[in-house]
């Protein structure tokens, strides 16, 4: 079994679980902390006909900006875990390509965003990092 | 146009200033089965990042992308990356906290091993 560091390895020899992350932990609406936020607002976390999907909202005026909803990876804490506690995703934009990188701890989800404008407009890109409750 | 109201632009955005996260950064935890240091450096216009694996697994140079904190640019605050091994796809994403590089490690393994995508994270201090 290859291997670039030692956790990538089961401990003892033992058999790993199979490869599927269970999402379900993760799974419901979860809401900004900040209610002053000016990045994103709401994240909706769903299985859809199996498939693990992320919609996420950005705060805007009157109302939040729709984002749709796109394909995400859910991760465990280790190889031999199946139970859910991360998750990644990708928007295209095309003005802007925004990399959602979350995990959850103790009731809270932990939002990084990695943000990078293609439009030439001259905006930097940036990086932003913010906490969600169901 | 905007997905969110921190998208908006800024009067003048400055390029983004890499020297916070230039150099070599070790891992507080010795005991750490991830990584246990990693390198940024200039080159040229690109920054490289090669990473040293536990135990001592050099995981060659990848390129590193740069994040400011505003869309108006300035010091950089945070990175992301990306390694294919082919059996396995690893994201890495970092940002600074205090002089503390927070790194997370999202990996996907592409074999039939059977093993779990994860989730680790480790804290590093600049030599």
């Amino acid at each position: 079994m290859r291997y670039v560091r030692a956790e990538d390895r089961p401990p003892n020899g033992d058999a790993p679980p199979g490869g599927h992350v269970d999402p379900s932990p993760m799974l419901g609406t979860w809401f900004a902390t900040d209610k002053q936020s000016a990045g994103v607002v709401k994240l909706e976390l769903a299985e859809r006909d199996g498939a693990f999907v992320v919609r996420a909202f950005g705060a805007g005026t009157p109302e939040p900006v729709d984002w749709g909803e796109v394909p995400a990876v859910a991760y465990a804490k280790s190889v031999m875990s199946d139970e859910g506690m991360a998750v990644s995703a990708s928007y295209d934009f095309g003005f802007l390509e925004s990399l959602l990188a979350a995990y959850s701890k103790g009731g809270i989800l932990v939002l990084d965003t990695f943000n990078t404008f293609k439009d030439g407009s001259g905006r930097s890109a940036y990086f932003s990092r913010e906490f969600f409750h169901r | 146009m905007i997905s969110r109201l921190s998208d908006r632009a800024p009067d003048r955005a400055a390029p983004i200033d890499p020297s916070p996260l230039l150099g070599e950064w070790l891992n507080y935890d010795v005991a750490s089965r991830n990584i246990s240091q990693l390198t940024l450096a200039q080159r040229g216009d690109d920054i490289a990042l090669r990473i040293t694996g536990v135990p001592d697994i050099d995981w060659g140079e990848t390129i590193a992308y740069p994040f400011a904190l505003t869309v108006d640019g300035g010091e950089a605050v945070a990175f992301k990356a990306a390694y294919d091994f082919g059996f396995v796809t690893i994201a890495v994403l970092a940002y600074l906290n205090k002089r503390l590089l927070v790194v997370d490690a999202y990996s996907t393994f592409n074999d039939d091993s059977g093993r779990s995508s994860y989730f680790a994270r480790d804290h590093f201090y600049l030599r």
